[in-house]
């Protein structure tokens, strides 16, 4: 039943981006693109997933499994586990460089309202 | 605008005797649901249609496995991917990570160079003293900036100067805290938290056996930091976090990140290539060149979440007004931006 991992992946996705499409707060926006990025790592920890599966570790298989048999699919694909490890540190680092923004835009417009912040039409 | 608006939700908690909350404005939240409904159905439907639990490992997840103890000696294939298979691929995701790092660095930075993430506004202010000396502008405004003061400056100039510790504050005192580090119950039990974390973490990079190596060990470095900021207050890491010294620690990271892939080049006749003899499987130099990538890359991403971090937390007020209201406001005379 790994579709229903997907399917909350969705939902989150979907959350985060009503979030973005209808807040106005600019701190409620960053937390809705947080969300959607969440939902990627869940999809991939639940794309990873095998059933019966163990976790990626060669040192010693499982009583009655040889490491052949791992590599052949009893293991969680450890490919997508890498995608979410790197994801996780840049996702830290593009939400900060989102927060400085923020709090530059709050500065200078003096509100935190997407829709007030529109010095360029006049 | 904004001070209009606290005055009145002042007033108006006082007139109800309830927190007044602010409404929540949506900008149209029914083109927002339809599209939104769009998006779910396409994704809902993708998902009925993609490899569930049963699907066979994907060609390179095998392969993966199959070459990591033999040609990389490494049991962690989440390692022999993250720094070997997959090695450009990370070496990619480590300068987007620096990109992101350098954004947060210039869109943070004060108009004046600095020296430390904190403190460094008290520097200016015999000269803003002398240039500009009708600073303030209400009374809530002074206290907004004698509050900022407190928060960033070695001594608040002007106004009691905030305890070191909450010690020797009496319980059931009204928040704000102000005092820079935690209470002794949290003092001690960082104490004993922060070198069994930062041992944990080095010793899972050092000898290969967590999946992704320097990344998640960057990350505990971070942790470390930030326990030691939050409960012993910034003058005690104010030696270690300095802008001029993680700067150069992560630019450092990310060339011999550049030298370890460049000399695969040189030695091997490919980008990434392992150029360094295998030890003995299950040692700290069981992988080669990929516990080299691992350290690294410890560097960089520790560095690297610690500066973008602390210059958010650094972020000052910017107390100029804007060149319209100069005009009205008392004691403003700020030329434009």
């Amino acid at each position: 039943m790994i579709l229903v991992n997907y399917l909350a992946a969705v939902a989150l996705f979907c959350i985060g981006l009503y979030v973005l499409l209808t807040r106005r707060n600019l701190i409620k926006i960053v937390m809705g693109l947080s969300l959607m990025e969440a939902s990627t790592y869940l999809l991939m920890v639940s794309f990873a997933y095998r059933a019966g599966s163990t976790a990626p570790v060669l040192l010693s298989p499982p009583a009655g499994k040889t490491a052949k048999q791992l590599a052949h699919g009893n293991v969680a694909d450890p490919v997508l586990q890498n995608f979410c490890i790197t994801a996780v540190v840049i996702g830290v680092a593009v939400t900060a460089v989102f927060l400085s923004v923020a709090v530059r835009i709050a500065q200078h417009y003096r509100t935190l309202d997407a829709d007030r912040v529109r010095a360029m039409r006049g | 605008l904004t001070r209009v608006s606290i005055d009145e939700g002042r007033a108006l908690s006082h007139a109800t005797g309830r927190e007044a909350t602010e409404r929540q404005p949506l900008h149209r939240p029914w083109v927002g649901a339809l599209l939104v409904a769009g998006v779910a159905a396409a994704f809902g439907a993708a998902m009925a249609g993609i490899p569930r639990e049963h699907a066979p490992l994907p060609l390179i997840a095998r392969y993966a496995l199959e070459i990591a103890i033999p040609q990389w000696k490494l049991t962690e294939p989440v390692n022999e991917i993250v720094y070997g298979t997959r090695g450009f691929d990370t070496f990619g995701e480590t300068f987007l990570l620096l990109a992101a790092v350098i954004s947060v660095v210039v869109i943070t930075r004060p108009r004046e160079p600095r020296r430390g993430y904190f403190g460094e506004s008290a520097a200016g202010a015999r000269e803003q003293r002398q240039d500009d000396p009708e600073i303030g502008f209400d009374a809530t405004e002074d206290e907004a900036r004698l509050a900022e003061r407190r928060e960033q400056d070695e001594q608040a100039s002007g106004g009691t100067e905030p305890a070191r510790t909450p010690d020797a504050t009496p319980l059931g005192t009204p928040s704000p805290e102000t005092a820079e580090a935690m209470t002794i119950v949290v003092r001690t039990a960082i104490r004993v938290v922060l070198p069994i974390l930062a041992v944990a973490g080095l010793y899972l990079v050092a000898w290969g056996f967590s999946p992704g190596g320097g990344f998640p060990g960057g990350a505990v470095v971070l942790g470390v930091l930030l326990l030691a900021y939050a409960s012993f207050g910034r003058r005690k890491i104010s030696k270690v976090i300095r802008p001029d010294l993680i700067e150069t620690l992560e630019l450092a990271g990310a060339a011999l990140i550049i030298m370890t892939e460049l000399l695969g080049l040189v030695f091997r006749g490919s980008f990434s290539a392992n150029w360094l003899p295998l030890a003995q499987m299950l040692t700290p130099l069981s992988g080669g060149v990929a516990q080299l990538f691992s350290a690294t890359e410890l560097l960089e991403v520790g560095t690297g979440l610690t500066i973008a971090v602390f210059a958010l937390l650094g972020m000052s007020h910017d107390w100029a007004r804007d060149a319209d209201s100069d005009t009205t406001d008392r004691g403003g005379g700020k030329q434009g931006k």
